[in-house]
């Protein structure tokens, strides 16, 4: 409470909470990052798992009195676990045929969400703790960044790679497509659990609604935009399309336009994203060697 | 690579610009709104003027303009001048967060007029009731508004007060002794309008001989349709939506039963004849506002009128009707409350009794929940819906 009050003096609470609701969306654009970017897999769907973490998240604090940790982490694992159960049948296929399986289990969700007692159906789930803030949320993106930055340089970034450029010739090799791909989405799935158990607690009610495939198309273009497979990337392409609309509000009318003409000219004149091809090693190891001769 | 570094440095001064700009811009209207709130009082408007619910939000805000244009003729509130301050959010439930939040700490209102839907009105409201600001919705019907806290209100017409004065109607009036109800299973608003009318139409004596389940998608309905003929009732009160009320009355014309059918506003759309046609001439369905420019209060039809002249002759509707009277029990509560304190007004303006309003009369009941009279029954005539009756409301004894 008083880290709070000492936060809202320091930075506006409107910035607050858009800076929050950036940090949300970088931990599910991370997620995203390694099925999509890293192992290449096409998916539609992450918004059911953003709402699968949602609402497992906020039924426990809500219903079941849970602290709000634990209750982020079971939502987490809840989404993980539906990542791996899903992802066991549908990641047999690929490309657009995986993409179009994604989408139609997104809406499944969505219309269970939607039917279900206790998510409070069409009506939606209210009453939810403010739990979430600036100050959790960034730590936990911290901690985010730094694990898919340790599994991208580690044996498994380099399978799920191999497995993007050439799965067969990655089979060939030795590496269980299958079991790491599984793997992956479960991971990924598990991110956007987290996520969603955060925007749960920042919004303080959901509805099934709010996660339509519209949201998952909307994480897509984070990390699109950013550079698939671009850890900065993904980081800098939330940030830049959740702040543009908030940024572009000046403009009032015009300020869809202006955001979807942005994403047209991002494109063109970076088809291959933003930071396509940047990795934060190779960042880190730029600044070293300059520092070395800056220091020589 | 070194092109690369280049876009990165390009990237990042870019991002350090929008941040820099951004504060900039945060710490001036900060001053601007200290300074101004010595003769502005600032009220704030959530809703959508773009995506699949800005038609509420574009009329809300229209309506809420009006009101404070009058205002400002008569000399404002309390000497100072009114403002609405606007903010799309897009019909986006996360953007619709931060707007709530962005007129709050950055415009610094004392009262926001909005959501027109009740999810959102329900997202708003723990923010508002945080911060201490008054929020009311001019369009929310769900439940679960008032209990958010003390801070919040709506001036709509509820289905708990609609549907009992309609059935009173129906029963007394129009001599619907025998009555079968037709529900949308998987349909929140259906089930629950279902159990208010049961009960309204229990307390007045009249008999519910057939009640048949449907569900929203369905297309066909003979199964249904022949057991409500075989219990011979009055009339049909329909609780679903326009889509699936359209195609009932045609399968109950096909049949040759010739009784009406009445419902709540879930049936208010065109739709509704476009596929009934024929067969839904007749169809009641209830409202909270109707723009009745003969019958018309003598505030409505000044209203009425002067909504005409700004918009090329077309009648208002009920959320541009609800959002000027929204902002006008504002006013009313801060010059009683001689106060643009949002703790000070808001009791003030639960204890509102018989506020005029335009779209009727409005009293907030000891739960804060809202009393409107008239409920405007309308029927479909001549493929458009006209007035029927306006039925008086009793105000509840606070």
């Amino acid at each position: 409470m008083l880290m709070e009050q000492w936060l809202s003096g320091l930075i506006d609470p409107y910035y607050q909470q858009v800076l929050t609701l950036v940090g949300i969306y970088i931990i599910a654009a991370l997620g995203l990052n390694l099925i999509t970017g890293l192992c290449g897999q096409l998916t539609f769907g992450h918004a059911a798992f953003l709402s699968i973490g949602a609402y497992t998240a906020a039924i426990l604090t809500r219903d079941y009195h849970l602290p709000f940790t634990a209750a982020l982490l079971a939502g987490g694992l809840m989404a993980a676990l539906w990542g791996v159960l899903i992802g066991l049948p549908v990641l047999r296929l690929t490309g657009d045929y995986l993409g179009i399986a994604t989408l139609g289990f997104g809406e499944i969700v969505r219309v269970a969400f939607t039917n279900m007692k206790v998510t409070g159906g069409a009506i939606g789930l209210a009453g939810i703790s403010r739990a979430s803030n600036l100050v959790n949320v960034t730590l936990f993106v911290v901690l985010a960044i730094a694990a898919v930055v340790l599994l991208e340089n580690s044996r498994f970034g380099r399978a799920l790679k191999a497995i993007r450029e050439d799965e067969i010739a990655a089979e060939s090799m030795g590496i269980n497509a299958m079991w790491y791909k599984v793997q992956a989405f479960g991971i990924g799935c598990f991110l956007a659990g987290i996520s969603g158990g955060f925007y749960a607690h920042l919004m303080q009610y959901l509805n099934p609604n709010d996660f339509s495939f519209i949201k998952s198309f909307e994480i897509l273009s984070f990390v699109v935009l950013g550079g698939l497979g671009s850890i900065p990337g993904a980081i800098l392409g939330t940030a830049v399309l959740t702040v543009a609309p908030e940024f572009l509000r000046f403009m009032a009318k015009y300020r869809m336009m202006i955001y979807g003409l942005l994403l047209v000219v991002m494109m063109i004149f970076r088809p291959h994203g933003l930071l396509g091809g940047v990795d934060f090693r190779r960042l880190l190891r730029r600044r070293k060697s300059k520092s070395l001769a800056l220091g020589g | 690579m070194r092109k690369k570094s280049i876009w990165l440095v390009l990237l990042g001064l870019l991002l350090v610009a929008f941040l820099a700009a951004g504060c900039g811009g945060g710490k001036a209207a900060d001053k601007g709104a200290k300074e101004a709130e010595g003769d502005t009082i600032k009220i704030g408007f959530l809703g959508a003027l773009t995506g699949n619910e800005a038609s509420y939000g574009v009329e809300t805000l229209k309506g809420m303009k009006m009101a404070a244009e009058e205002l400002n003729k008569q000399g404002g509130i309390l000497g100072k001048k009114v403002e609405i301050v606007e903010a799309d959010h897009g019909s986006k439930l996360s953007e619709a967060a931060s707007v709530v939040q962005k007129l709050i700490s950055k415009d610094r209102v004392v009262a926001i007029v909005g959501d027109p839907t009740t999810g959102k009105t329900k997202l708003a409201g723990p923010i508002c009731q945080q911060n201490k600001v008054v929020l009311i919705s001019a369009g929310a019907v769900g439940p679960g508004v008032e209990e958010i806290g003390d801070y919040i209100f709506r001036n709509t017409l509820l289905d708990e007060v609609a549907a009992p004065a309609v059935a009173k109607y129906l029963v007394e009036e129009l001599g619907w002794k025998k009555v079968a109800i037709v529900t949308s299973t998987n349909n929140d608003y259906s089930v629950g309008l279902t159990k208010i009318f049961e009960y309204a139409l229990s307390k007045l004596n009249a008999q519910v001989v057939e009640k048949v389940s449907i569900q929203d998608g369905d297309q066909d309905f003979s199964a249904q349709v022949t057991r409500i003929k075989q219990a011979k009732p009055d009339g049909i009160i329909f609780t679903g939506y326009y889509t699936e009320g359209g195609l009932f009355m045609k399968e109950v014309r096909k049949q040759g039963l010739n009784i009406k059918m009445a419902g709540g506003d879930g049936l208010l759309s065109p739709v509704l004849w476009k596929l009934g046609g024929e067969a839904v001439e007749g169809t009641m369905v209830y409202a909270g506002f109707a723009a009745d420019p003969a019958n018309a209060s003598p505030q409505a039809k000044e209203f009425i009128k002067k909504y005409q002249a700004a918009n090329d002759n077309k009648l208002p509707d009920m959320f541009s009707a609800q959002g000027y009277d929204a902002v006008m029990l504002l006013a009313k509560a801060m010059k009683e409350a001689n106060s643009t304190d949002p703790s000070k007004f808001k009791d003030v303006l639960a204890k509102t009794k018989d506020f005029p309003g335009v779209s009727g009369t409005l009293t907030f009941r000891i739960d804060r929940k809202p009393v409107k009279s008239p409920v405007y029954l309308l029927e479909v005539k001549n493929q458009e819906f006209v007035l029927k009756k306006a039925i008086p409301v009793e105000a509840p004894q606070s």
